[in-house]
């Protein structure tokens, strides 16, 4: 007997012993030799495509076959054989060969999407059948209402056509077919000037009597959506300072009793950040009813937590060093803080405010969904009448805007992480100091005046209606039984099932274009820089808008129902994950291309071992991290006519169910932190 | 044998960083070039395996014309010539398997090796190469969890996979410590001793050249200023390839 074969026998026990335990216990064999993520993994993924499938075959019908009187679906086959491929896994392992991932997963997502496909209810047909629908909202969306022209005593929208007509006339000298103004949509938006009650300040300087009328501007409603993002950015910045310090470990682990409140306070933060401003939303309005003032509580509940979370994050990253430069030599508490740890953490906290200037301005355009106030209240109108020229010009008008603010939250952001300011060093001349005097002015008057357009009323904070009590009581007595427990459980699958579909499907279509939105790829001919410009320019328009904005167009193309949800979230999909799969190329490093380029390969073989490998982990760590963020999305999706959940909560809200709409609200925190958690650690992995 | 004739290269931009090189590197040399950062060292070993196209001059490599050579031609010369880079030029989040592999794609069919399907064969070749340089045991780690030093010697191992004739090592201790450097350079003085592999290393500090090469060349603003050997560059010739307010520095 050789030595091998002395080994050989127990090692063919293992591997038998091994392949049963998997067998009978999936993963458990994996998580035994070690592998405890991929067993954890697969121990609960078999129960969970079990009641996937389960629930898809009795609740929603999915792939039905009969088999003599026996009525099953066969998605069961796929699931039977990724518990079979589970054992296979185990026997490979346990041989001490690497293990192939790739059938399994395809099993798994065989599952996933057959199930997502039923239950989103795509019918394909319809984007044909009800093209001549789409075309008709197109059109409406191309024309926009911006300009009233009054023909024979008739007012009409005045679009491309029209006004080219209208210009030629005017040049040609020819007499137009009438006189031209500003559309009442455009007035409606932006503002008008008119008579006003006079403002309290003007009656105490003397320039107004008491109750007289004087010329004012009212503000529209996109100015109003500018004043409440930038209300919420303030308030939230102020608010999560002292809050991030009461969530950052390496603060409260040096204070007795530090560890509960750390954790009491993340888990807080991340309870918050999980309900998305529009559904804070319908909770304020029971508080402090209708309108921007709503909406801006809403959006810095929510902003607050998100900047709270990061904050925590930047202190705890802070470099020990300084501190204990400037603590020896001899600095007191205070000088400690202000010398060694203000300057490492103001330059992030600033950009990180900015960031979320940019996410408050988006969700901002939409919050007026419910609480009233700003673009979105607008926008909810316009469709109710369907005026879809009016709801064009608010589209438009939002997307200039969120592109503006993306644009300067982004350099400036740049500017601030790349340049440390060094302020004590730096001369200051007089003009510099004139300017900085100025702006700060120009600041607070516009401070002053987004705090008056957005109807902040502290008075109205501390006074909340009478019922809120016990509408409040009501909500928390979250309702577990089975009648309201089964639909909610249904919609928020369907939801999670739409935010996936919709992330592949935004994820296909925009990988060709990232490519030709990466400006590492671009050639130096005209056209490809055109094309290049094209594309980044598309992705910008298209990401600008949120989904909920553009659900009503989908609405109108397929019918109500999670499938125009879907299409909606992905086109929003297609504009954020465009862009970031281009950067993800832009960074590709050229060193490996021109090696593998050196031995030999083939352009194809170039593209397989030199550049594959550098995006693929990053293009897979975005999708994660976009089918999280639609999943948050997918949860409001439905106040727009969406289908899922958040068509749902609007309903219970809407007949004062506030018991049921506590339940939904729970679900949702529970699904969005848990994806939220699964989707960091996934990226980690991945990265 | 490989024979430089007239090379001559201008980028887009105008700058010229070749300027009518001619030189020859008979087989189992280790030939050194020498030279300021922007000399045109880099663009000199680009242009032997058609990384960079010269502008105008020949480059024959045994016989074969390499600045004639198109599409597949190209590349069937490529295989045989080795590269090595400052940079490591590594694919960092693969494993060093897949990366050392990815020097035997010159030699694979395509398709297979989209699937990253290679012979027993292969990967047999691949463990020796590795054993070579001593990372055996590293092989299904990822790149990017390796020291620097270990990097240069995957790839190294990787340009092993291609058999070469020829190896083009580009400032292959540039970006690592001193102590590594000797590590890195008695890799390739084996491989030219012991395989007979011609060496054509670009290199910084004059005392590695005066350590490992068999010969120099020394350029400066893209002109050959030297052909020699290493101990005849004296102080005079020192200063002219580095210029009057060079210093001798050592790192031994």
């Amino acid at each position: 007997m050789t030595a091998s074969e002395h080994t050989l026998a127990p090692q063919r026990n293992r591997t038998l012993f091994f392949s049963l335990l998997a067998l009978v216990i999936p993963g458990s064999s994996q998580f035994l030799m070690g592998r405890r993520w991929r067993g954890a993994l697969l121990f609960l993924s078999i129960p969970v495509l079990g009641y996937i499938v389960y629930w898809a075959q009795s609740y929603q019908k999915v792939g039905l076959v009969t088999i003599g009187s026996w009525t099953t679906s066969w998605l069961w086959a796929p699931l039977a054989l990724f518990w079979i491929w589970n054992v296979f896994d185990a026997r490979r392992l346990g041989n001490g060969q690497e293990s192939n991932s790739f059938l399994g997963l395809l099993l798994v997502l065989v599952i996933l999407y057959v199930v997502a496909w039923n239950v989103t209810q795509i019918k394909p047909e319809r984007l044909v059948t009800r093209f001549n629908d789409a075309k008709s909202v197109a059109t409406n969306l191309v024309n926009p209402d911006v300009i009233t022209i009054t023909i024979n005593g008739e007012d009409r929208i005045c679009a491309w056509q029209c006004m080219s007509e209208y210009i030629s006339d005017t040049l040609a000298g020819r007499p137009t077919q009438g006189p031209i103004r500003a559309s009442k949509t455009l007035l409606d938006i932006i503002g008008r000037v008119e008579q006003v009650k006079a403002p309290a300040w003007e009656v105490k300087l003397g320039l107004a009597q008491s109750g007289g009328q004087v010329t004012g501007f009212v503000a529209g409603s996109l100015i109003e959506t500018i004043a409440m993002g930038l209300m919420a950015t303030i308030f939230s910045t102020i608010l999560a300072i002292p809050v991030s310090f009461l969530a950052a470990h390496n603060i409260m682990s040096r204070v007795p009793g530090g560890n509960v409140v750390y954790y009491i306070t993340r888990t807080l933060l991340n309870i918050v950040r999980a309900v998305d401003p529009v559904v804070w939303g319908l909770l304020i309005i029971v508080w402090v009813g209708l309108g921007s003032f709503a909406g801006v509580i809403a959006l810095t509940i929510h902003s607050l937590a998100a900047l709270a979370k990061l904050f925590s994050e930047e202190i705890e990253h802070i470099d020990p060093g300084p501190v204990e430069a400037v603590t020896a030599s001899g600095a007191n508490l205070i000088q400690t803080l202000r010398y060694a740890v203000v300057p490492q953490i103001t330059p992030p906290f600033l950009a990180y405010t900015l960031l979320r200037w940019d996410i408050n301005m988006r969700a901002a355009t939409v919050v007026g969904f419910v609480a009233g106030g700003g673009i979105g209240f607008f926008v909810v109108e316009t469709i109710r009448m369907g005026g879809y020229q009016l709801y064009a010009t608010a589209l438009w008008s939002v997307a200039v805007v969120i592109i503006l603010v993306d644009a300067i939250s982004s350099t400036w952001r740049a500017r601030i992480l790349a340049d440390q300011p060094s302020e004590p060093e730096k001369r200051r001349s007089t003009w510099v100091k004139i300017r900085t005097a100025f702006l700060v002015l120009l600041g607070v008057l516009a401070f002053i005046y987004c705090w008056n357009i957005s109807e902040i009323s502290i008075k109205d904070l501390f006074a909340p209606a009478p019922t809120l009590g016990s509408i409040l009581h009501d909500f928390v007595t979250i309702d577990l039984g089975p009648k309201t427990l089964g639909p909610v459980v249904q919609q928020m699958l369907i939801t999670i099932f739409q935010a996936m579909l919709a992330t592949t499907l935004g994820a296909i279509i925009a990988l060709p274009f990232s490519f030709l939105a990466a400006r590492n790829l671009t050639g130096r001919s005209k056209l490809s820089v055109w094309i290049f410009y094209l594309t980044r320019g598309l992705f910008n328009v298209l990401r600008s808008i949120e989904a909920l904005l553009y659900a009503a167009i989908f609405v109108f193309w397929v019918g109500i129902g999670p499938f125009a949800g879907m299409m909606a979230l992905a086109v929003t999909t297609f504009g954020l994950i465009g862009k970031l799969f281009s950067e993800a190329i832009e960074e590709i490093d050229p060193g490996p291309i021109e090696a593998v380029t050196a031995t030999g390969a083939s352009p194809l073989q170039v593209i397989n071992y030199a550049i594959l490998p550098q995006i693929v982990p990053p293009f897979t760590s975005y999708l994660i991290y976009q089918w999280d963020i639609n999943v948050r999305m997918a949860t409001i999706i439905g106040f727009a006519g969406g289908g899922g959940i958040g068509l749902m909560l609007n309903t219970f809200f809407g007949l004062l169910q506030y018991h049921k709409a506590g339940t939904v609200v729970l679900f949702i925190v529970v699904v969005v932190a848990l994806m939220d958690f699964a989707s960091a650690k996934l990226r980690q992995v991945l990265v | 044998m490989l024979r430089v004739e007239n090379l001559t290269k201008v980028y887009p931009n105008g700058t010229q960083a070749l300027k009518n090189v001619s030189f020859e590197v008979a087989d189992g040399e280790f030939l050194a070039v020498i030279g300021l950062s922007g000399s045109g060292k880099s663009t000199l070993l680009r242009c032997i395996n058609r990384l960079i196209e010269p502008t105008s001059g020949k480059i024959y490599w045994d016989d074969t014309d390499v600045t004639a050579a198109k599409g597949p031609e190209i590349r069937k010369i490529r295989r045989q010539i080795g590269m090595v880079f400052q940079q490591f030029n590594l694919v960092k989040r693969a494993s060093v398997y897949t990366n050392v592999m990815s020097g035997r794609l010159g030699y694979v069919d395509t398709f297979p090796s989209l699937l990253h399907v290679f012979s027993a064969q292969d990967r047999a070749r691949a463990l020796a190469n590795l054993d070579q340089v001593g990372l055996s045991e590293k092989i299904h780690v990822r790149v990017d969890s390796l020291s620097g030093g270990q990097q240069q010697r995957v790839g190294i191992a990787r340009a092993l996979m291609q058999e070469p004739k020829l190896m083009l090592a580009d400032e292959p201790v540039a970006s690592l410590d001193p102590v590594l450097a000797h590590s890195i350079l008695k890799y390739l003085e084996q491989l030219n001793k012991e395989r007979g592999i011609t060496v054509l290393c670009s290199l910084h500090f004059l005392d590695l050249v005066h350590r490992y090469a068999t010969r120099a060349i020394a350029l400066k603003d893209g002109e050959l200023v030297f052909k020699g050997l290493p101990q005849e560059i004296d102080d005079a010739q020192f200063k002219s390839i580095y210029g009057q307010e060079a210093e001798r520095v050592s790192i031994i």
